[in-house]
């Protein structure tokens, strides 16, 4: 080549590696935005897993329809944890290594978020939790976000609404029981249903806990009616709740507020179980259909859940869980359009500093990942008529209690005379 | 090939295995290798009661259980290193195969089977019970930050300990199975009272195999909270340690310190690929079908299979 092409030979070199630099600009543009997870799709939790699940495609289909995000297509990559803990360090380590995936967030409840946070401390990584129970407690990971409502101090938050209800009663209540089932939350919402009594300077009349796989109920509701309470403050997983709320009806428990905690009315399935007997109790719930007008555009969300619920057999309300998987994407969702792109450090930040707008409201994070205002309500469900599902998307089943800003009513108390 | 060859040949094999920590870097292999050890311990341990005496013991989740137990306490009272809680909790496990045997053991048929149920019971009570360790809430067990030995990660430190710990069951295995003791265990499981008769001291046999096998269970598991960071009762008594400690020799064959490792292997294996690959109801379906398949086609197990095959070979 002579030496007076040689200008023309590399202008058509840099034009050419100018051009394959757009092209793979362009491509990369066009490569999907991987997340992966672990989600129970078998196991105990299999049906909350697959209620999530749904939540989360709808949310990546809404997504993409709009384009996606920073101009990339969302995909999942996800595998079934079985509800197995040990599961989880694999089932992540793939993602990361083998999947390549550019963002994880975790699967359903605290016995899998755990084993996945030294994964997440040793690369850095944000990790967004749905439903973990004072997980960072321990770990104090500044990139650990989680979207249950339970306020910076998980387990005094979660009991205050029970307490704040019981406050407003008159004549204020002197005596409370604390009961529960020997496991996991039961434990933390009896703990910070313990701090709750000092604080109002309770008088304690009964405080223990029962084995999860207590088959009689009746003979702990009469240990807990023998000393009388005003109060009695329940922390249980869905089989003992349906035993308890059982027992309580039949052995005609007398007392002026009865619940609190009880995991699984806030499930089509337990609500449809239990109907009636759920009358005058006391519990917490996300979302209840008279404070609709809160959340405006949750009822797109659930018209698009149910109908796939429906067909695939899940928790036909998702009251719960589902919008919560959604906002969970959502706060995601935000923070990438915001730092416009994956840089987790930044993520993080961005995180820490912003508040996201949500199907369930505006979320914001406290230092350690949890939400920095508390805001699961305390309700109380009366008017139940029958064991059907059609009726809870009606108003006036579940009165909001608490807190203040979304409250639709006071306490009908003694509970068993709105029992019936 | 004699038990101190086997020993050597055993342990260079493990570190060899130890040294691919160096080789390759993707984490995923050594988290997935992790698991299938483990089952390698808990079948080899599991078979040396079930297998070679004929005792069957479905608590193994319970003896996995104290293993990973004994940790956490050691980790709350004294940040124990990891050999101490490896050392501690086999012999704690070790301890209380000893009492369930020497409880138990005196009964023939079907009692010890029921009493290692039963332990499995009272253990899960007392732990869900026991503030120190969790309770039912479970107990955080932080890796440390720092790696020895130079290694990447905490998962390659678990990986190499679970090797190593895989190679010393296998050897206590075949060391057993080659002694006076394994032939005596050998007369057990055929035909106790005859055993008795010829003079098998079967009592003091059958406690030392109870002891050595439940201690290699609480061995497997004294590494787990290390590897999940979190341990709380329903996934450290989880049922499927007790099911694959049992399958995995049925499959394997148990007659030989071989077929638990085999069949640890393969299952081990299959349900780790099943878990990526078919990541649904399915992946339980396929496992359960493989178990039922070998079950019915190879009773006893792909090592009796093989001698089978290689019988009609001879003619």
């Amino acid at each position: 080549m002579s030496i007076k092409y040689l200008p023309c030979f590399i202008g058509r070199m840099l034009g050419a590696l100018l051009v394959s630099l757009v092209l793979s600009g362009a491509a990369l543009a066009q490569q999907p935005l991987r997340i992966g997870f672990g989600m129970s799709q078998t196991g105990a939790l299999a049906g909350n897993g697959k209620a999530a699940l749904i939540s989360m495609e709808i949310w990546r289909d809404d997504v993409n329809a709009r384009g996606g995000i920073l101009g990339r297509k969302v995909e999942f990559v996800q595998y079934d944890d079985q509800t197995n803990p040990s599961t989880v360090p694999g089932l992540y380590t793939k993602l990361l290594d083998v999947d390549k995936v550019d963002l994880v967030v975790s699967g359903y409840g605290t016995a899998v978020i755990a084993p996945a946070m030294p994964l997440m401390m040793q690369r850095k990584l944000v990790f967004m939790s749905l439903f973990g129970l004072n997980v960072n407690s321990k770990f104090k990971y500044d990139r650990y976000f989680q979207i249950m409502p339970a306020g910076p101090d998980p387990a005094v938050d979660w009991t205050r609404g029970f307490f704040e209800a019981a406050a407003t009663l008159n004549p204020k209540p002197q005596s409370v029981a604390l009961v529960g089932a020997d496991a996991e939350y039961p434990h933390l919402a009896l703990e910070g249903a313990r701090e709750h009594v000092k604080r109002l300077g309770l008088k304690l009349v009964y405080d223990k806990t029962y084995p999860p796989n207590t088959v009689d109920y009746s003979p702990i509701v009469r240990a807990i009616q023998a000393t009388n309470p005003d109060l009695v403050y329940l922390a249980s997983y869905p089989p003992d709740s349906a035993g308890m709320v059982r027992a309580a009806s039949e052995v005609g428990l007398k007392t002026r507020m009865f619940g609190g905690g009880l995991v699984g009315p806030q499930f089509a399935a337990l609500k449809t179980q239990l109907g009636p007997l759920l009358n005058g109790i006391i519990n917490y719930e996300a979302y209840a259909p008279d404070v609709g007008a809160k959340f405006p555009f949750l009822d797109q969300f659930l018209a698009k859940y149910q109908a796939r619920a429906a067909k695939e057999g899940v928790d036909p309300l998702g009251f719960y869980l589902p919008p919560y998987a959604y906002a969970m994407m959502q706060v995601l969702e935000q923070a990438i359009k915001g730092t416009g792109g994956l840089d987790q450090g930044k993520l993080a930040e961005y995180m820490h500093k912003n508040s996201f707008d949500t199907f369930v409201g505006k979320v914001s994070f406290a230092s350690n990942g949890e939400w920095a205002q508390p805001r699961m309500m305390t309700v109380q469900y009366g008017g139940i008529a029958g064991n059907d599902v059609a009726q809870w998307k009606k108003s006036g089943l579940i009165t909001v209690l608490y807190p203040n800003e979304y409250k639709t009513g006071t306490v009908r108390a003694p509970y068993h005379e709105n029992r019936k | 090939m004699t038990n101190r060859v086997f020993a050597a040949v055993a342990f260079a094999v493990a570190i060899a295995f130890a040294a691919v920590t160096q080789l390759i870097s993707n984490e995923y292999y050594f988290t997935a290798a992790y698991t299938v050890l483990q089952f390698v311990i808990l079948a080899t341990a599991w078979n040396i009661l079930g297998g070679y005496t004929g005792y069957v013991n479905f608590g193994s989740a319970a003896f996995f259980a104290i293993g990973a137990y004994s940790s956490v306490v050691l980790y709350n009272a004294f940040k124990a290193p990891l050999p101490v809680m490896i050392v501690a909790g086999t012999l704690i496990a070790g301890l209380a195969g000893l009492g369930l045997g020497y409880l138990t053991l005196r009964l023939r048929g079907v009692f010890f089977a029921i009493a290692s149920l039963a332990l499995a019971v009272v253990l899960y009570t007392f732990v869900v019970n026991w503030d120190y360790v969790g309770g039912a809430r479970g107990a955080y067990v932080l890796q440390p930050s720092e790696v020895p030995f130079g290694l990447p990660r905490y998962v390659h430190l678990l990986y190499i300990a679970m090797v190593l710990m895989s190679a010393l069951a296998l050897i206590v295995a075949r060391t057993i199975e080659t002694s006076t003791l394994g032939r005596g265990l050998a007369a057990i499981r055929d035909d106790e009272l005859a055993a008795e008769c010829s003079g098998v001291p079967t009592l003091r046999l059958k406690i030392v195999s109870a002891s050595v096998s439940c201690a290699l269970m609480g061995m497997a598991g004294t590494t787990f909270p290390y590897f999940l960071s979190y341990v709380e009762p329903s996934s450290a008594f989880n049922l499927s340690y007790a099911v694959n400690s049992i399958a995995m020799p049925l499959i394997g064959g148990m007659m030989s310190w071989v077929g638990p490792l085999i069949g640890a292997v393969l299952l081990g294996s299959v349900q780790q690929l099943v878990q990526v690959t078919i990541s649904s109801a399915w992946n339980l379906l396929i496992v359960g079908v493989l178990l039922v398949a070998f079950v019915t086609l190879a009773p006893n197990g792909i090592m009796g299979w093989i001698d089978l095959w290689r019988r009609r070979g001879r003619g």
